[in-house]
């Protein structure tokens, strides 16, 4: 699904050049569940954003589903991101000025999905991820459990078929960790393709496949199955 | 503590650029304004105050019925004067007789200049406090006496002694220079005035001057008095009302009212309606003090609104100064001379701006103002000017900046409130009603401008001119000086009139015809006319013909308006006479054979229907001017080049001079449209600072929603659908100020309409531009922030640090 060879990411500021990521290469197949570790500034989160395709690499090739994608427009990014890739943060995200439901609703708008169609698809997806009697609430009123799990139903409300999640439990106590682990699994279980950014090793665990970073580059890769 | 509040002040001016941009050039703009506005407010306030006798002295006006309607003006018969001096002379400390401010030929030597003057009598002087620089006050005691203002005496005799010299007088009669006075300043009455003649020199010029003496219809005069001390306006006012009436028997029936006019009042509230004073200028200073208050008012929107829709970002440094102990008041203290900072810093600008703009603002106004640099009162309003400002823009964003919970914002739970944007709108709204609602009245004025010029004048004003021709040496001359013109081919038809295309100067009674209502009381505007004068002007003819060389008989003829044929209810009336209604037979002047009847020309007001006219034929010679129709194969400077030669050659001592019909007309709109120069630059001013202001909140919005607009676009938003989530609230509060401001401008401007019998209807138009309008210059200004914070990479706004 995934095929990255020698992806480079500088960023310049006025007196450094600091190298993100150094002629990174790796392949994720579909299905997959994997997980990147590595220090803090080792480059994950960076490399996360150019395979969700929110930022431009400096080098390299970026193969998704087939399709050399590295010199594609923003518009075209933009299209592709918004049909296949669901993104799950650290630290939510979440629209405070929007409900439960209409936070989950949103990229179904943005993909044109009609009204009825909307409301079908987001109470199954909040029924899945347990928070359908908080679906009038605002993000403030949730705990931080409860606001990943809603951020989880946004990011596959409308059935990606590759998740991205940036340290998804690093805000959150081991058993609402373990439960958006669970539900991860959940999804990669259902045929989702999986990456995500930790730095938990219990977390880590859940995954098929631990790629391990340091200094923009891949060190080790060790199977779990 | 003063200075820690300064420094921080000052730290965030610095730090926040955009921010300090917007407020304090939004306030410099508006307090320029505001100030400009003062400044025009206090000169329009000021006129006259060069005379120091302006609360005694007045003008005396009469007030008459014609056919139950009541016109009131300054023209008063010559036998008032008698009755006053007679009977009432301890009122009075001056009475004094006066011409119209007339031009006239002034030579000296080989010099000849044509200038406007008045005749007076010989308490003019006095009563106007004429500074006299050479020679004597009462200079008008002498028959043959002339006294000059400064400039023109510079003109005549340069640096030379001006006293005692003789000058020659529309090339006739020779008068001595008696003084030399200073000239009136602007922005006073009479301060066109380049001599003055004396009185009785002036009313043995023509017959009917002399004849007028004891005739009390014939109102061609004006009078000034100056009232003693121990008596008032009023208390004179009340005396002489009737004197006229009581005085006359056949002018009874007009119901004369005699009455004072007081300086004060000359400039500011000259408008009468029906006999009764009804505003005049004075109503536009209203209208642009009020104005001034909104732009300022505006900017001080921009400022309170700023100032709090920031207030998160000062939540945490008023919750540390809360907990370390300090007190509301303080707090609010500290916030109000924040923005008296602000305050003072754009009053600098301010007067920067007003300095750099005061010429264009002066050519604008057709005013002289000058910077009042040494005015303490100028400098103490300055001040007291700065204090409202601060109060008005600071108090309500310092109340509502000190009452944050400090243990709250500390928390980082600061939660301003579902609706803490609730004034912010209702302010924003209120710009916008203001802004809109001046854009319709500048665009109401236009259109009624536009309107008016476009109405048809019922002649061809292009390629005609007009030469002056009221002085003795042209007397007698038309029929050649035609010939000449025509001949010399930079003319090709040429016709005399006793008054100008562009004004009525004569209007009559007392005529009888056909099939006139018992007990009707005419009033005919007049005007005499020579033979070409329907071909020279283009005036379209309707019925019968123009005057005719062919036709001895036309020499008793005349030709009237369409108005004139309704007015005077004549039908069919080419062949029908208008008679002279003098009971005395030996006095009546034959009867007017109508010839001709000629579509309606616009004489006087551009904004009033057009006055029932008769235009007779001139066989006593009163032309006053010459009106040309130039070569339309010829350049006009050519044609202008050969009609002064022809002219030199016949008055080789008389300076040419003449006028475009077309400018002259031109001029009956210049109050109109300086006041709409005006209103547009106000107007500009108003939209260009609500703008400011929403350039501001939009980007504050931009800023404070910079993470939601991250995760939509992570979400798949489009470009475009954020910048329609952006800007769909701003448009909504500019709809809401197109629903307030329409109705209101609708109103006021329908009333402002009403002072023109000529006007436009306020049409959906105008507010269709509004609307567009207002909508266009919203989209722009906030789609430039709406527009950045939809391009920016969302992983910038998203980053977790
Ligand atoms: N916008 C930026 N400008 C300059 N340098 C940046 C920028 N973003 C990231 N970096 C640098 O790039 C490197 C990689 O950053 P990245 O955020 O990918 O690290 P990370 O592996 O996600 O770290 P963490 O585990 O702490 O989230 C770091 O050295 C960081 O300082
Ligand atoms: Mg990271």
């Amino acid at each position: 699904m995934i095929k990255i060879t020698d992806l480079e990411k500088y960023y310049k500021t006025e007196e450094l050049q600091t190298i993100a990521l150094n002629k990174l290469s790796f392949e994720v197949k579909k299905g997959e569940f994997v997980a990147i570790m590595g220090p803090s500034g080792c480059g994950k989160s960076t490399l996360l954003n150019i395979l969700g395709m929110l930022d431009d690499s400096d080098g390299g090739s970026f193969i998704f589903n087939g399709e050399e994608v590295i010199h594609y427009n923003e518009r075209k990014r933009a299209n592709i991101r918004k049909h296949n890739i669901g993104f799950v943060f650290q630290s939510f995200n979440l629209i405070d000025q929007l409900t439960v439901f209409e936070n989950v609703e949103l990229p179904l708008i943005y993909i044109g999905v009609k009204k009825a169609e909307r409301k079908k698809k987001v109470y199954e997806v909040l029924e899945k991820m347990q928070i359908m009697h908080r679906r009038k609430h605002f993000p403030q009123q949730l705990s931080g459990g409860q606001q990943q799990r809603v951020a989880v139903a946004r990011a596959v409300v409308n059935n990606p078929k590759l998740i991205l999640a940036d340290e998804p439990t690093g805000n959150l106590d081991s058993s609402n960790g373990n439960e958006v682990m669970d539900l991860l699994t959940e999804l990669n279980k259902q045929g989702t393709t999986i990456i995500m950014v930790t730095h938990s090793e219990h977390d880590a665990k859940f995954s098929h496949r631990i790629i391990r970073m340091l200094d923009g580059q891949k060190v080790i890769e060790n199977s779990l199955i | 503590m003063f200075r820690n509040y300064f420094k921080i002040a000052w730290r965030n001016l610095l730090k926040n650029k955009v921010y300090s941009f917007i407020n304090i050039s939004g306030l410099a703009v508006g307090m320029a304004a505001t100030i400009m506005i003062g400044l025009w407010i206090t000169d329009e306030l000021n006129y006259n105050n060069h005379f120091k006798k302006k609360d005694v002295i007045a003008q005396v006006y009469q007030s008459q019925a014609i056919n139950g309607d009541v016109g009131t003006g300054p023209a008063i018969p010559r036998p008032l004067e008698f009755i006053l001096r007679e009977e009432y002379a301890d009122n009075f400390k001056h009475i004094v007789m006066s011409s119209w401010e007339h031009p006239r030929y002034l030579k000296y030597g080989e010099t000849n200049i044509y200038t406007k003057g008045n005749a007076m009598q010989e308490g003019g002087p006095e009563m106007l406090d004429l500074k006299i620089i050479e020679g004597v006050k009462d200079g008008l005691k002498e028959k043959n006496s002339i006294m000059l203002s400064k400039t023109s005496a510079k003109t005549l005799f340069g640096s030379d002694a001006a006293v005692g010299k003789i000058i020659k007088v529309n090339n006739l009669d020779d008068l001595i220079v008696t003084a030399v006075y200073n000239d009136i300043p602007e922005n006073n009455s009479f301060n066109e005035m380049d001599y003055l003649i004396p009185w009785k020199y002036y009313v043995t010029k023509q017959p009917w001057l002399e004849n007028a003496i004891d005739h009390w219809g014939n109102n061609s005069f004006q009078m000034f008095v100056q009232i003693n001390e121990n008596t008032t306006m009023e208390a004179v006012t009340s005396k002489i009302i009737d004197v006229k009436k009581n005085a006359s028997v056949d002018e009874a029936e007009f119901n004369p009212q005699i009455f004072l006019f007081p300086m004060q009042d000359w400039y500011l509230r000259s408008d009468f309606e029906n006999g009764v004073q009804s505003g005049g200028r004075i109503e536009n200073v209203w209208l642009f003090g009020i104005i001034g208050l909104f732009i300022l008012l505006l900017a001080c929107i921009n400022f309170i609104n700023l100032s709090t829709a920031r207030s998160e970002k000062r939540a945490t440094e008023v919750g540390i100064r809360k907990s370390i102990g300090s007190q509301r008041g303080q707090l609010i203290f500290q916030f109000l001379s924040e923005s008296f900072l602000i305050v003072i810093l754009s009053f600098v600008f301010a007067i920067g701006i007003v300095l750099l703009f005061l010429n264009g603002f002066n050519n604008l106004a057709s005013k002289v103002i000058v910077f009042p640099w040494t005015n303490i009162q100028f400098w103490l309003v300055a001040l007291v000017f700065i204090i409202v400002t601060a109060f008005l823009s600071g108090s309500y964003p310092a109340i509502y900046l000190s009452s944050f919970n400090p243990v709250a914002v500390l928390k980082g739970a600061f939660n301003a409130g579902r609706y803490s944007s609730l004034p912010r709108k209702i302010l924003v709204v209120t710009q916008f009603t203001v802004s809109i609602a001046l854009i319709i009245g500048t665009l109401v004025v236009m259109n009624q401008i536009q309107f008016s010029k476009d109405r048809p004048v019922g002649y061809d004003k292009e390629g005609l001119i007009q030469i002056p021709v009221m002085s003795n040496e042209f007397i007698g001359k038309a029929e050649v000086m035609r010939t000449q013109f025509i001949a010399s081919g930079g003319a090709i038809e040429m016709a005399t009139t006793s008054s100008p295309t562009t004004n009525v100067w004569s209007n009559r009674s007392g005529y009888t015809w056909e099939g006139k209502p018992v007990g009707f009381q005419e009033d005919l505007a007049y005007t005499n006319v020579s033979y070409e004068f329907v071909k020279t002007l283009g005036a379209k003819i309707i019925q019968g013909r123009g005057f005719s060389r062919d036709f001895p008989s036309d020499s008793l003829g005349v030709i009237l308006n369409k108005t004139a044929v309704e007015y005077m209810g004549i039908k069919d009336p080419i062949g029908k006479y208008i008679r002279d209604a003098d009971t005395d037979v030996e006095n009546r002047e034959p009867p007017l054979k109508i010839i001709g009847v000629i579509d309606d020309i616009i004489m006087q007001s551009p904004y009033s229907p057009v006055k029932q006219s008769m235009y007779a034929f001139d066989n006593v010679g009163t032309a006053s001017f010459y009106n040309l129709r130039l070569n339309p194969e010829k350049s006009t400077a050519k044609n202008l080049e050969i009609i002064k030669n022809v002219f030199k050659k016949n008055f080789p001592d008389t300076p040419f001079d003449f006028q475009f019909v077309d400018e002259e007309y031109g001029r009956k709109f210049s109050s109109e449209e300086r006041i709409a120069s005006l209103a547009r630059v106000f107007t500009a001013l108003a939209i260009f600072i609500s703008c400011l202001g929403l350039f501001g909140l939009a980007s504050f919005v931009a800023e404070q929603r910079t993470k939601e607009i991250g995760v939509r676009k992570v979400l798949g938003a489009s470009i475009s659908q954020l910048w329609l989530l952006l800007s769909k609230d701003f448009i909504t509060l500019v709809v809401i100020a197109l629903l307030i401001a329409s109705p209101f401008a609708y109103y006021i401007m329908g009333q402002w309409l009403q002072k023109f019998s000529y006007r436009v209807s306020v049409g959906w138009d105008v507010f269709a531009i509004a609307c567009f309008g207002a909508l266009i210059i919203t989209l722009i200004t906030v789609s430039f922030q709406a527009i950045k914070a939809a391009i920016v990479n969302p992983i910038k706004s998203l980053r977790t640090e």
